[in-house]
């Protein structure tokens, strides 16, 4: 067994122990650098991961460990995410009324649940790194105990994932049952050398009932309820943490899964993956249109992203799946975006009113800029990355059209959303520089690591869309790893 | 007669069906979270007769891990469930109402 494959998880988890003791020691006024030290530490981690190779797949655990390009993408993916949203969470400390260090603990240990789920390589781990994600989600999410909203949240989310987790289990209990194993890769084995397997209903009923467990995670119809709800009602920073990296985890898993364990079985699926993401998209962007709360907007337009996420799995092609490793780039750059401007605002504003956000672009022009900057690109406008991410998935629909006329629907569909998610996006951008009533005109001071972060995602997203094609050739590297 | 694994499937889907419809049916937080256990345990059930009728213990193992993860969910949904109701005096789900479109 080489142990030495998790380093990286073994140094995140460390990193959140570290956290926990030293707030014994440290005087109350110097915690709020605990914070910034646990980013510090996750971007050491992160410089550490590029001194790894990930050329040759390894394993670690039997086979259900599985350190490999797609592994390491999305392990860097997490740790720039949490890099962020630790630095969030300093700024959005004085809110949570205590126990601000256990918070960044928390987060840490959650980032290690994520990167054990971009190296799961079988059942176990699937379910194991899931649930730490979730189970420390409950906590994250009802944090602000003060207010009922949080904590309302807290148990939807708790009722709902448990739920989904339950779904998950006897998902796998079913698999295992008609399989006969644990693992991705002797699944696939055993799919491949028996064609009778892949048409037994025991492991049919058992696989759609782990596409529910994930379909919880990633926020996609039916299994989205809970999203607008936990988006609102959890602090600012989990919000985001819920939005990039819980989703990205879900999205690394039914990667791993559709298209890594059980491909044979995903290509007959084409029609229900086709349907989820259509519905998906649809529900997402017309629920985003009468809302008021730019958190609850944000969970909408989130929902509707799993659905463009979804286009890739039903295109099931080398295409679709590089596609989905770019969007997800291009998503975490400009929803981290926005939720670090809505850190700011909230503390300031103590309500998530889209009229919070009046005068904001004379108030603070780089604030006004970064989410102007989000919203151009989660509505997918050139030249910014949610343009090119989405290029993409379409370009990836309209290739698998080629064989399968449904799919000029699905992308119709899509660019209904599109059109849409514009409208949504410019109420925003309205709210920003052209609101008549603007009661406080005061310039707001952000925090130096703050506006680093906020260059640092505004770079991103001009980076991503301007030159795709580095991002593009990183992506399809690590999709190698995946039976397509 | 001889006991198969087709009865303890049929035992464990029947357990996962009171379970899932207990989470569906009932009004108290504490009732559904009882509901919501019952449904994993369907799953070991099912897990723990795969295994023995398989020969391969891998389920068996996955069984102690799916044990150790539902303990840890249960402290901190009990914990969470507490404090909501230190907040609202009430366990049920028609008070989570405060969010609506």
């Amino acid at each position: 067994m080489n142990t030495s494959l998790i380093v990286l998880e073994i140094a995140v988890v460390l990193l959140g122990l570290g956290v926990l003791l030293a707030d014994l020691w440290l005087p109350a006024e110097r915690r709020r650098a605990l914070g910034l030290a646990a980013a510090f530490g996750v971007m050491m981690v992160l410089c550490y991961s590029f001194r790894l190779d990930a050329s040759v797949p390894q394993f670690a655990f039997g086979q259900s460990y599985v350190f490999d390009a797609l592994a390491l993408f999305f392990k860097r993916f997490f740790l720039f995410a949490a890099v962020l949203v630790l630095v969030m969470s300093v700024e959005f400390s004085d809110s949570f009324h205590g126990g601000a260090s256990e918070f960044y603990a928390l987060v840490l240990f959650a980032l290690a649940g994520m990167m054990f789920a971009a190296s799961a390589g079988g059942f176990v781990l699937l379910f194991v790194s899931l649930e730490l994600i979730t189970v420390t989600f409950y906590v994250l999410v009802s944090f602000q105990r003060h207010r009922a909203q949080s904590l309302e949240a807290g148990v939807k989310y708790l009722i709902l994932g448990a739920l989904s987790s339950g779904f998950l289990v006897y998902g796998i209990a079913l698999v295992f049952g008609a399989g006969g194993t644990m693992d991705f890769a002797q699944l696939q084995q055993k799919l491949a050398a028996n064609h009778e397997l892949a048409h037994k209903p025991i492991l049919l009923a058992g696989l759609l009932l782990v596409l529910v467990g994930l379909g919880f995670k990633i926020a996609a119809f039916p299994f989205q309820i809970w999203a607008p709800d936990v988006y609102q009602g959890a602090p600012a920073p989990t919000t985001a943490f819920l939005a990039v990296g819980s989703k990205a985890a879900g999205i690394v898993l039914l990667l791993r899964l559709l298209q890594g364990a059980v491909p044979d079985v995903a290509q007959h699926w084409e029609k229900l993956l086709m349907v989820m993401s259509g519905v998906t998209i649809l529900y997402g962007s017309l629920c985003a249109i009468p809302q008021r709360g730019l958190k609850r907007l944000l969970g909408y337009s989130s929902i509707a992203s799993a659905g463009y996420l979804l286009l890739g799995f039903a295109a099931m092609s080398r295409a679709g799946s590089v596609a989905i490793l770019y969007y997800l780039g291009g998503y975490l750059f400009t929803v981290l975006a926005a939720f670090a401007v809505l850190c700011v605002v909230l503390r300031q504003a103590d309500s998530d009113d889209i009229s919070a956000l009046a005068g904001l672009g004379q108030r603070s022009p780089l604030l006004a800029a970064a989410l102007t900057m989000a919203m151009v690109s989660l509505a997918g406008i050139p030249p910014l990355a949610g343009f090119f991410g989405k290029f993409l998935l379409l370009k990836a629909v309209v290739e698998a059209g080629a064989d399968n006329p449904a799919f000029y629907w699905l992308l119709a569909v899509a660019l209904v959303g599109v059109v849409i998610s514009l409208y949504y996006c410019f109420g925003v951008i309205r709210a920003i520089y052209w609101s008549k009533n603007t009661a406080d005109t005061s310039a707001i001071e952000i925090s130096m690591p703050l506006r680093a972060s906020l260059y640092a995602c505004i770079a991103g997203m001009l980076y991503l869309g301007l030159f795709p094609r580095a991002a593009v050739d990183a992506a399809a590297l690590a999709v190698n790893v995946l039976k397509l | 007669m001889s006991v198969g694994l087709e009865h303890y499937l049929i035992v464990s889907a029947a357990l996962f069906s009171l379970g899932l419809l207990g989470v569906i049916m009932r009004r108290n937080l504490l009732v559904i979270y009882m509901s919501l256990e019952l449904m994993l345990n369907a799953a070991n059930l099912a897990l723990v007769a795969f295994s023995r009728f398989n020969n391969n213990l891998d389920g068996q193992l996955m069984v102690f891990f799916i044990i150790t993860v539902a303990a840890a969910e249960v402290a901190v949904g009990l914990a969470l469930i507490v404090a909501l109701y230190r907040k609202r005096q009430s366990a049920h789900v028609e008070d989570l109402v405060s969010m609506k479109l």
